[in-house]
């Protein structure tokens, strides 16, 4: 049985979320992961070793050592230092654009659930349409045409995550808004702004909370896809994709300037990926109450 | 014995792969680092897809293997007294790969078409001497100039004068760069982003040429996939190989990595006409910011030379003028000079291309550690040609070949009548007029003497006034399996590198 849940029971809607996903073992290792490259990727400028720019030219190509850790790249630049710095692009631009993509899809969705009727048909035609382009693609296309910056690559992912939230939130809102507590509202005179601000936002955010914990593993992803393939943040910038795409020019040479930044995303998305299956366990309705 | 089959089947498909490889060593591919930007050769700059035209035209004139000037569609010429008119006298029995015949017509359809600035054709500068072509018989095409210009058969030798056949024009216009049909030893079979097709043009007008069934270029721009594509044998020749990776190929049994001094340069021209280079100190402050040494003996293990003029050592009139040191602190006090104390930023439209891009990382950091902060802006190889042309860049790494004379590489380079946004605009991307004088009159210079002493000086000027960072020369290291031959002794070629001709050849 779903429990009803009005904006001001978020708090122990939240102490059962906590408890829920606390039991997860898995899913906390996925938080201790996420939070550890947080932390490094935080104090990238305490932590490296050298400057993640500063090309030496006579330590080329050099694998592991005292020195370099990791090695240098091509130009003689430490890995290390640049998968550091690399997180810190990484994570920005993931957050920056899940945070976008979370903010305007759940208005979007909301909106749109909750006046339904032609305004939802409309809205959610556009989003289908949005759908309808391949993640890498739509990123792809926004960024060839606005040119590749930080803030292009925020716009690009976040244009692809928006129709997805805007579907995860106009589901629940359609069945709430039906529900007693928001007639109640009404019969009190609340407009529809805070109607849907204060009484429907809380019952949805769970489950766009989930979204965008698994968004972020995916945007983190677009971000490394667009850069291997140039249309990234310009050099010599550090990110992790262009890293990659660098490294795969000495593939025969020195194989691990492509595989280090390669572990460090899968890392990322997988612990993302644990995160947001806790997550979900936390929403699940048939978990609740165990 | 149903056990027995599957083996059997193995055994004869590892025959029939075996044959198969033997046949198939009769398909050319070539990895080059780039994709094409057309095929029509009157619209081309650059090398790597003028390389493919060459396959498809021919010209009237060519430079052969050992850089000199050879007839190729025409038999012979003779100019007049005053270099006004020339007359070529054309092979005869020759067709394009569309059937048509090759005649006077077509030549001079191809001039007028080319030099026609209504048809913003890229060569269209090749063709600016020219007044009118006139077709005398079948067999004979005159053409005069609007003043004497000597060196114009070596002009039409430029890849950018290929004939191209009539009829696929009036067919296919604009699209023609898609539809390409020359007299070439190749025949175009098909083009799709990155692969271009070529077979054997069976009415080819050289007997028994040429020797190879089909060739393929293929684009891929990642050093190592190319690399990879030669070792396994799926390429059979390649180009570039990046320096680090010589010495991987150099221990291969099969491979042999070529790598000699060549006419192909490689600079960073800077935009005179703008901010803040319209400022010479600025200029100058990034030749002593870029270390040419750690270049060349770091980045290219050797395998390339510092430029110490705007032209190469190879050429004839060449003076070396020497190139200035590594010095950041002297490029922060020009700076500091010129109004820029807390160093300067500056923006250059970069291509993709790894090799290019590379390149320009590395001055990057260097022009760095002087204060000088480049901007990058990244785009894709064709749109780096098309951008730049549009003088939309301030700083932009260049590099090619040019026909090696004195005058083509200064002329093309740094004279004004070749700067962008003029109508005989070349690749004179800095803008440069300072050597104009020079250029011009050592040009027509009869005495030898005279003319060096003219060349000299044009020279100096432009390394004095500083129109461009010069780099090096030579970058190009090609690679081929053992079991292709060039087909004749490589001497230096406009691509920087050996090219595949209709001589080219399995062992």
């Amino acid at each position: 049985m779903k429990p009803s849940r009005a904006g001001w029971a978020l708090p122990i809607a939240l102490q059962r979320a906590t408890r829920i996903f606390g039991a997860n073992k898995i899913s906390m290792i996925g938080l201790a992961i996420f939070l550890i490259v947080v932390a490094l990727a935080l104090l990238a400028p305490i932590l490296s070793p050298f400057d993640p720019l500063d090309q030496h030219v006579l330590d080329r190509l050099q694998s592991s050592s005292a020195t370099y850790w990791l090695g240098t790249d091509t130009y003689g630049r430490d890995t290390l230092s640049r998968l550091l710095w690399g997180a810190r692009t990484s994570l920005v631009i993931g957050l920056a654009s899940v945070a976008v993509a979370m903010v305007i899809g759940s208005v979007i969705g909301i909106v749109a659930g909750y006046f339904g009727g032609r305004l939802d048909m409309v809205i959610m035609r556009a989003m289908d349409v949005l759908l309808s382009f391949p993640t890498l693609i739509m990123g792809l296309i926004v960024v060839a045409m606005l040119g590749p910056s930080a803030i292009n690559l925020i716009i690009a992912i976040a244009l692809t995550a928006l129709a997805p939230f805007a579907r995860v939130a106009r589901a629940p809102t359609i069945a709430i808004k039906e529900r007693e507590f928001i007639e109640a509202c009404r019969a009190l005179g609340f407009s529809d702004l805070r109607i849907m601000a204060v009484h429907v936002l809380p019952n949805v955010f769970a489950d766009i909370l989930v979204m965008g914990s698994l968004w972020l593993a995916t945007a983190i992803r677009i971000e490394a896809s667009l850069s291997f393939i140039g249309l990234g943040i310009a050099p010599p910038a550090p990110t992790w994709g262009g890293m990659i795409r660098d490294g795969f020019e000495n593939i025969l040479e020195s194989a691990s300037l492509a595989v280090f930044p390669g572990l460090a995303i899968l890392l990322v998305v997988f612990a993302l990926n644990l995160v947001g299956d806790g997550l979900r366990d936390v929403t699940d309705p048939r978990l609740r109450g165990e | 014995m149903t056990s027995m089959f599957p083996r059997v089947l193995l055994a004869a498909s590892l025959a029939f792969g075996v044959s198969g490889a033997a046949h198939a060593a009769k398909d050319l591919v070539v990895g080059v680092p780039d994709n094409l930007t057309g095929l029509d050769p009157a619209d081309l700059n650059d090398n790597l897809s003028q390389s493919a035209a060459r396959l498809m035209f021919e010209g009237l004139y060519m430079l052969d293997e050992h850089m000199k000037l050879k007839p190729q569609l025409a038999e012979s010429y003779e100019a007049t007294e005053d270099a006004k008119e020339f007359t070529f006298h054309l092979r005869k029995g020759v067709t394009f790969h569309d059937g048509t015949p090759f005649n006077a017509a077509a030549v001079k359809a191809s001039f007028d078409r080319a030099g026609n600035p209504e048809n913003h054709l890229k060569r269209q500068s090749l063709f600016v001497m020219i007044d009118h072509t006139d077709v005398v018989d079948d067999a004979t095409v005159k053409v005069v100039l609007k003043y004497p210009f000597g060196a114009f058969v070596n002009d039409i030798a430029h890849p950018g004068a290929l004939i191209v056949s009539p009829k696929s024009v009036q067919e296919f216009g604009k699209e023609m760069t898609r539809h390409p049909s020359g007299t070439g030893p190749y025949q175009f079979v098909s083009w799709s982003a990155d692969t271009l097709k070529m077979k054997r043009n069976e009415h080819y007008w050289k007997p028994g040429l040429p020797k190879i069934d089909t060739i393929t270029y293929r684009g891929v721009p990642e050093n190592g996939a190319r690399i990879a594509m030669l070792q396994t044998g799926e390429a059979q020749f390649i180009f570039p190989v990046p320096p680090e990776m010589i010495k991987s190929l150099e221990g291969s049994s099969t491979i042999t990595v070529f790598d000699e001094p060549s006419i192909f340069i490689r600079y960073v021209a800077l935009n005179n006409m703008r901010k803040p280079f319209d400022d010479p100190r600025v200029r100058e402050a990034l030749n002593y910011a870029v270390d040419k040494q750690a270049f060349l003996k770091v980045v290219f293990s050797g395998h390339a030379d510092a430029m110490d003029s705007p032209m190469p050592p190879l050429l004839g009139f060449y003076q070396k003028q020497g190139s200035r040191p590594y010095d950041p602190a002297k490029a922060k006090a020009l700076l500091t000079e010129a109004g820029f104390p807390n160093g300067v930023t500056l923006k250059a439209i970069q291509t993709q291309s790894p090799s290019m891009l590379g390149v320009m990382q590395v001055v990057q950091a260097q022009l760095r550690r002087a204060g000088i902060n480049l901007e990058l802006e990244v785009v894709e190889h064709a749109t780096f040609h098309s951008m730049i042309r549009k003088d939309l860049g301030q700083v932009i790494e260049y590099s090619a070949a040019r026909f090696p004379v004195a005058d083509t590489y200064l002329t093309q380079f740094y004279h004004s009548r070749s700067s962008i946004g003029t109508p005989t605009a070349v690749t004179n991307f800095s803008h440069c007029n300072e050597a104009d004088q020079e250029i011009d009159s050592a040009a027509i210079e009869p005495n030898i003497e005279q003319k060096k002493k003219l060349w000299k000086l044009a020279q100096q000027k432009i390394m004095t006034k500083v129109c461009s960072v010069p780099l090096f020369e030579s970058l190009g290291v090609w690679a081929r399996r053992d079991d292709l031959a060039y087909g004749y002794k490589y001497e230096g070629s406009l691509s920087g590198g050996p090219v595949i001709n209709e001589m080219t050849q399995f062992k």
